[in-house]
């Protein structure tokens, strides 16, 4: 036996299940009921839905036409300009040389003391 | 079992099962209509199935329960939204009609369960009211045999305490 002597406790809930079940709903009454609303087409739930489909429309479109920089983020490579911090290694001695178009007769070595026309060596 | 028989027998619990839905939502009135009508239809529906392996007053407690706890979610969520402020009903409190309906230590005894932890609650309906054992009571809450002991002992206590304590 779980109550012991808990006989008070156990008369107080039955004097309340005396009560509840003289204000009980009839069974057949709350059948009835129960069957006319599943047969009823669930109406309620379409309008939440349909609401929410709208509010969630609402809140794509604030967002597309109100957020800035909606197209990204433009960058105008004309005026953009990197050097990385090892560029020097690439600057050889004599590299002139390499991107200057040699001429025939004519030195143009740096620090050679002669890079004008004068430096013509041909023989006449 | 037939839907004839299954009607029948739910005729028969329906005075215990409306109780029950009663303490499943804190005495609201409507809300355990709906609860319990709600439980009819999913027996009848066969959306629950009765296998035998608890007795039949078990297995309907539970889904009784279960679909009390299911609309409490529902209103909870609706809460949530902003106009369903409008048509709320406070939640845990009888409703008036109810209230005024009860005896006098009915009423206290109401009054003082509310103030009680729900598990505590069910577990004394279902054993003083319901004339449950606790390993019966357990089967419906879905809980642990020693869990239920707990929550009945406790909920036993604490009712003694809040029943003393009132003025007559």
């Amino acid at each position: 036996m779980t109550k012991g002597n808990d006989h008070d406790l156990g008369e107080r809930f039955q004097a309340l299940r005396r009560e509840d079940a003289a204000g009980a709903p009839p069974f057949n009454a709350m059948l009835a009921t129960a069957r006319t609303r599943r047969a009823r087409p669930p109406r309620r739930r379409t309008v939440w839905l349909a609401a929410a489909a709208v509010v969630v429309a609402c809140v794509g479109l604030v967002l597309l036409f109100t957020r800035p920089h909606r197209h990204g983020v433009t960058i105008d490579l004309a005026a953009v300009r990197w050097d990385a911090p090892t560029d020097f290694l690439l600057d050889l001695p004599g590299a002139a040389l390499l991107r200057a178009l040699p001429k025939l007769g004519r030195v143009t070595l740096p620090g050679a003391g002669f890079t004008d026309t004068n430096s013509d060596r041909r023989t006449p | 079992m037939s839907p004839e028989a299954l009607e029948l027998e739910l005729d028969r619990m329906h005075p215990a099962a409306f109780g029950w839905a009663l303490a499943c939502c804190a005495g609201d009135r409507t809300a355990a209509e709906d609860a319990l009508q709600a439980s009819y239809l999913k027996i009848l529906d066969g959306r629950a199935r009765f296998d035998g392996r608890s007795s039949f007053r078990t297995w309907l407690f539970a889904i009784v329960r279960n679909t009390a706890a299911e609309l409490r979610r529902r209103a909870a969520l609706r809460r949530l939204l902003p106009l369903a402020v409008l048509s709320a009903r406070p939640d845990g409190r009888l409703d008036p009609a109810t209230e005024l309906a009860r005896a006098d230590t009915t009423r206290r005894l109401t009054a003082a369960l509310d103030t009680l932890p729900r598990r505590q609650r069910e577990m004394l309906h279902l054993v003083f009211y319901q004339d449950l054992t606790i390993t019966e009571a357990a089967e419906v809450a879905g809980v642990s045999l020693g869990t239920a002991r707990t929550h009945y002992e406790r909920g036993k206590a604490a009712l003694r305490k809040l029943l003393k304590d009132e003025p007559e």
